[in-house]
């Protein structure tokens, strides 16, 4: 009974009706996903769409329950698996197909190597300045700086995951053995602005030495929201509380005395260090000639890696890769610069394992649709060949 | 975006000459709101009396200038000017004589009083010109009219734009856009009409005795004053300097001042190549560049006065047409030779040999005559020269467009698609030839109707929207654009993905209408063939789609750094590969046939023309540079045609199979109560 019942499922798990149940609810998402975009920003419509396993999509008073483009990529590369490789019947009429699905196979692979692996983010940097870590465009932590006799600078941080969802009642605690208190970040806010509290203000939230963070909408474009979080450090050895409120475009962390040891808190972009350093040494950015519409874009740097150090032109279409590490040309600024003003250069940075995934199994899904296809294409020729003959044939003796 | 480059020059020139400028123009809109006259700086204006020799046309067209980023001829310029105006490329006078663009854009420049009691401004509605306060009487609901028309209300004009230029694009109502659409048009022709007023232009410089000496007589061109910019800048030092000589520090002034308002505005035609490399400095000069120069850094080099005379004398000879020839000569040589001397001249007479072969026109009209000789066919299926006529006629309009395609990638230095008016051009041709080929291969008569079918409704599809974008086809690319590598692989791919996917839905809808109008409904072979030619054309595009999009996401890996960003240009590439993928999955697992499979087919054709054109209507996403507007009703048309089509073959296929089972019991029914009667018996 258990073993029929299993056959069933792997039967129903393997079937070509499944795999056009799947892409016809892939075709869905992408489809709403798409007008989605034009109310929402893209960050949020990946998430709903995109990133999830179920969602709720709202067709003005009906609101519709669909799986996820993640569920449905998930479940369709096990039907491929099941019914697209290992149970397919295997000859010279499906060896085109069989090399195909194995190339769409390693195309999700990709994806989700890189949904689940990769980082990203980008350096800005004037001209003459450097940087070796990288910033996320969407992610927070909390970063614990102490100063060391030695004169550095020794950082314990906690990403966004372990606080985002950090109310009153359900506060997220953040420990380390480095650090003589935890942090209780009380509440975190994704996007919101510091005011001071005045004699008219009466805020919802609590007021922190004169001032609160006031909850905004969150923006269509995410890279724009600046978070906020209301956090509360406590001592380990006393158990006396400090309460602060951070901010994410504040300039300098919150500093704080404990046990004769310094210490600063910050709530920033998630950052991460580089196994090298780039410093920009001039940015060039060409308008066509009379026109102010870009020609190119491109950034000079000095790469350098232990004591060895390299010269790289980084432009549009044509990245720096090194150390598993790819850097592009992604934006420039100040947009109002005029000419002689300094001006930055943002290089969008990618940790992808997966990064040349994508051009292999695009190679193997041509060839095995060329494959495929092309012995149907040759097998039609001959066949029309042979009936336009047999139709001349047959007029000749007709004549 | 060439207004702002007209605001940035104004800007900066004025920086310059604004202490010689009593009223200098407000920049934008406002700029050229007083009502202006030729006449006023010198002798009244001549008129044309006799049509423009081919010789003057020949030299006139000939002319480089640097335009939307590139070197192109006047022709090409003249011509997507006067379309932006008028709606079309000739202007139709009210004797009936009908004007091409260059003559146009000569009497524009050289007749320009002439020039403005031509109608060349369009109006979609009547009551545009009636916001502004334009005298409507005996005006139809569309209808063009003159600058002279215009010209008193232009005031109103400006203000009312203005006023909407603070309003976004999409909220605005279409009024609003039609004003706001004409003010800068006006503007822009205003702007062409006073070019040449410094060139017919004669500078008094009888006032001083300094004056006098500087310039070696009572009277100065624009030129000449250019050249002596920085004399006379010293002279009103040293004048500034006694108070006794106040009158003639005014008149020395009042030259300069004149110079400049006069040579203001003319940053529209960069006519002037530099003297230098491209590679030291890339861009054209116009007038107002050269003044500039001799105000900020001396004086002008004497190539460049050279060339500033010689428009003076081809706008002074105006009037004289054989004069007008001889000095146009002169300046044409010139300017050639100082193009070619940068390398930026092998070009030109190229694209002036494209417009003037008509190639895509003629395409059009040999793709019409197949269609009609197709037609003819399925009326007289034994008449093999119209099989062969049509054959012909479609081979050969295939060839000329292929042609124009060549010849604009030639132009270009580009792969033949990276506009979206390119995208069009090439699914013509590609979808075209696959039709032919198939055509060769079956002979079946219906892949020769669909790349008629195809090739017409192709070209009528590019001349609509050149007539809509009214803008250069061949402009210059933004920076990301800018790689001929990933144009020449995933953007020539996925075209003929689409290509595929369109033609399949064309061979589609042939179907669906056949089998609603009962055509052909005895010949199994002939429906059995369109099946055949619809899956072979998915299977092809289904190729082209999915490499094409691959490619895609492995550019945007290199440029962007992720492979997949969800971006709308994307998904509608992804949906397509989906759509195809799809069809061919229910086919070959037996859940449709083949009304199924036509019915997708027709449905995968918008499909496709949402991933073409709809994502771009969205208004949202990284692939914005393709943006275009007012095709919005065009694409939803064809959401129309072919959703209505879709559901009245599927009322009539449900009609007909309802039929077709009453009709079968009832056989069965007849064939069960004899036999029971019979039993009884």
């Amino acid at each position: 009974m258990t073993m029929r019942f299993i056959e069933k499922f792997v039967d129903g798990l393997s079937s070509i009706w499944l795999s056009c149940v799947l892409l016809l609810l892939l075709g869905l998402l992408t489809w709403l996903g798409t007008l989605e975009q034009v109310h929402t920003g893209l960050f949020e419509v990946q998430r709903k769409y995109f990133d999830s396993i179920f969602l709720i999509h709202r067709a003005g008073p009906l609101a519709i329950p669909l799986p996820g483009a993640a569920l449905v990529m998930g479940v369709l590369f096990v039907n491929l698996l099941l019914g697209g490789i290992l149970r397919m019947r295997k000859d010279a009429s499906t060896w085109g197909i069989l090399v195909t699905h194995v190339g769409i196979l390693m195309l999700i692979v990709a994806g989700y190597v890189k949904f689940a692996f990769a980082e990203d983010g980008h350096v800005t940097l004037y001209e003459g300045q450097r940087s070796n870590t990288f910033e996320s465009y969407h992610h927070w932590e909390v970063a614990v700086s102490e100063p060391l006799p030695s004169g550095e600078l020794r950082e314990v941080v906690s990403k966004q995951e372990f606080f985002e969802n950090a109310v009153p009642g359900a506060e997220a605690r953040l420990s380390s053995g480095e650090l003589p208190f935890d942090i209780e970040v009380t509440r975190f806010v994704p996007n919101c602005r510091v005011l001071p509290k005045g004699p008219m203000v009466s805020p919802a939230v609590p007021v922190v030495e004169g001032f609160f963070l006031d909850e905004q909408p969150k923006e269509a474009q995410n890279e724009s929201n600046i978070a906020g979080a209301y956090i509360a450090l406590v001592e380990r050895s006393s158990g006396a509380r400090k309460e602060a409120l951070l901010w994410g475009a504040s300039r300098d962390p919150w500093t704080v005395e404990i046990g004769g040891r310094k210490f600063g808190i910050e709530l920033r972009r998630e950052q991460w260090v580089m196994p090298f350093t780039v410093a920009l040494e001039d940015f060039e950015k060409e308008d066509h000639p009379r026109m102010m519409m870009p020609k190119s874009f491109s950034s000079d740097v000095v790469v350098t890696e232990g004591g060895a150090t390299r010269q790289v032109k980084i432009s549009m279409n044509e990245p720096l890769r090194q150390k598993g590490l790819v850097l592009y040309q992604a934006s420039w600024g100040p947009s109002n610069a005029r000419p002689g003003d300094p001006l930055f250069s943002t290089l969008a940075v990618v940790r992808n394992p997966a990064d040349q995934y994508p051009l292999y199994s695009c190679i193997v899904i041509a060839i095995g649709l060329v494959l495929h296809f092309g012995r149907k294409l040759f097998k039609h020729i001959r066949a029309e060949a042979l009936r336009n003959a047999s139709t001349t044939g047959q007029a000749q003796q007709a004549s | 975006m060439k207004n702002l480059i007209r605001n940035f020059a104004l800007v900066l020139s004025l920086a310059f000459v604004a202490p010689f400028v009593s009223a200098a123009p407000a920049a934008g809109l406002q700029q050229d709101a007083a009502a202006h006259d030729h006449a006023a700086h010198g002798a009244a204006l001549p008129r044309r009396t006799q049509p423009y020799s081919e010789r003057v046309l020949e030299l006139a067209s000939g002319l480089p200038l640097q335009d939307g980023g590139r070197i192109k001829p006047l022709s090409t310029y003249a011509s997507f000017m006067l379309l932006r105006f008028n709606g079309m490329r000739t202007v139709k006078l009210a004797d009936d004589r009908k004007l091409k663009p260059i003559e146009w854009l000569l009497d524009v420049l050289f007749y320009p009083e002439q020039a403005e009691e031509y109608p060349v401004f369009v109006l979609a509605d009547v009551q545009t010109a009636e916001a502004i306060g334009v005298q409507v009487f005996e005006k139809k609901k569309r209808d063009r009219y003159s600058m002279k028309e215009l010209r008193p209300h232009v005031d109103k004009l400006f203000e009312l734009a203005t006023q909407y230029s603070r309003i976004e694009d999409k909220n605005r109502r279409p009024i609003e856009q039609a004003i706001f659409d004409l003010a800068i048009n006006v503007r822009d022709y205003r702007s062409l009409e006073r070019h040449f007023d410094h060139a017919r232009h004669d500078f008094d410089t009888s006032a001083t005795p300094d004056l006098r000496r500087i310039f070696g007589a009572d009277t100065a061109t624009a030129s000449q004053v250019t050249a002596k910019v920085p004399e006379v800048m010293d002279l009103r030092e040293l004048l500034a300097r006694n108070p006794e000589r106040a009158e003639d520090l005014k008149a020395a002034t009042m030259l300069l001042q004149v110079a400049a308002e006069l040579i203001d505005g003319t940053d529209d035609l960069a006519l002037i190549p530099s003297l230098k490399s491209v590679e030291q400095e890339p861009a054209w000069h116009a007038p107002i560049d050269l003044l500039q120069t001799s105000f900020e850094a001396g004086p002008v080099e004497k190539p460049y006065l050279e060339l500033l005379a010689s428009f003076e004398d081809v706008a002074r000879a105006a009037g004289d047409p054989a004069a007008f020839e001889a000095k146009l000569a002169t300046l044409h040589e010139r300017v050639v030779a100082q193009a070619s001397a940068r390398g930026e001249y092998e070009k030109v007479p190229l694209e002036i040999s494209y417009y003037k072969a008509n190639l895509i026109q003629n395409s059009l009209v040999l793709f019409i005559l197949g269609f009609l000789l197709v037609a003819g066919l399925w009326l007289f299926p034994r008449v093999k020269a119209l099989y062969w006529g049509a054959n012909l006629a479609v081979f050969i309009a295939m060839a000329l467009l292929t042609g124009a395609i060549v010849v604009r990638c030639l132009i270009r230095e580009r792969p033949p698609v990276s506009t979206l008016y390119e995208t069009i051009l090439f699914v013509t041709a590609t979808g075209a030839l696959f039709a032919l080929v198939a055509e060769w291969i079956g002979r079946h008569r219906l892949a020769l109707s669909s790349a008629a079918i195809l090739g017409v409704i192709g070209l009528f599809i590019a001349n609509g929207y050149e007539t809509l974008d009214k803008k250069d086809t061949m402009p210059q690319l933004v920076a990301v654009l800018d790689t001929n590598f990933w144009l020449a692989t995933h953007v020539t791919a996925i075209t003929i993905g689409y290509s595929a996917g369109i033609l399949a839905a064309l061979v589609s809808s042939v179907y669906l209408v056949a089998r609603v109008l009962g055509i052909k409904r005895q010949d199994k072979e002939f429906s059995k063939n369109l099946t055949r030619m619809t899956y072979g054309t998915l299977a092809f595009g289904l190729i082209f789609s999915v490499v094409g999009t691959i490619l895609g996401g492995i550019w945007a890996n290199e440029s962007w750094g992720r492979f997949w960003g969800w971006d709308p240009k994307e998904n509608g590439a992804l949906l397509i590969c989906l759509a195809q993928i799809l069809m061919l999955h229910l086919r070959m697992g037996g859940y449709v046939r083949e009304f199924g499979l036509h019915m997708l087919s027709a449905f995968g054709g918008t499909v496709v023309a949402f991933s073409w054109f709809g994502v771009n209507l969205l208004g949202v996403g990284l692939h914005s540079y393709g943006f275009t507007s007012g095709i919005s009703n065009a694409l939803w048309t064809y959401y129309y045609i072919q959703w209505g089509l879709m559901t009245v073959a599927l009322v009539h296929y449900v009609i007909v199979r309802s039929r077709e089972a009453a009709v079968r019991e009832a056989l069965a029914a007849a064939g069960k109560t004899p036999g029971a009667s019979q039993q009884g018996t």
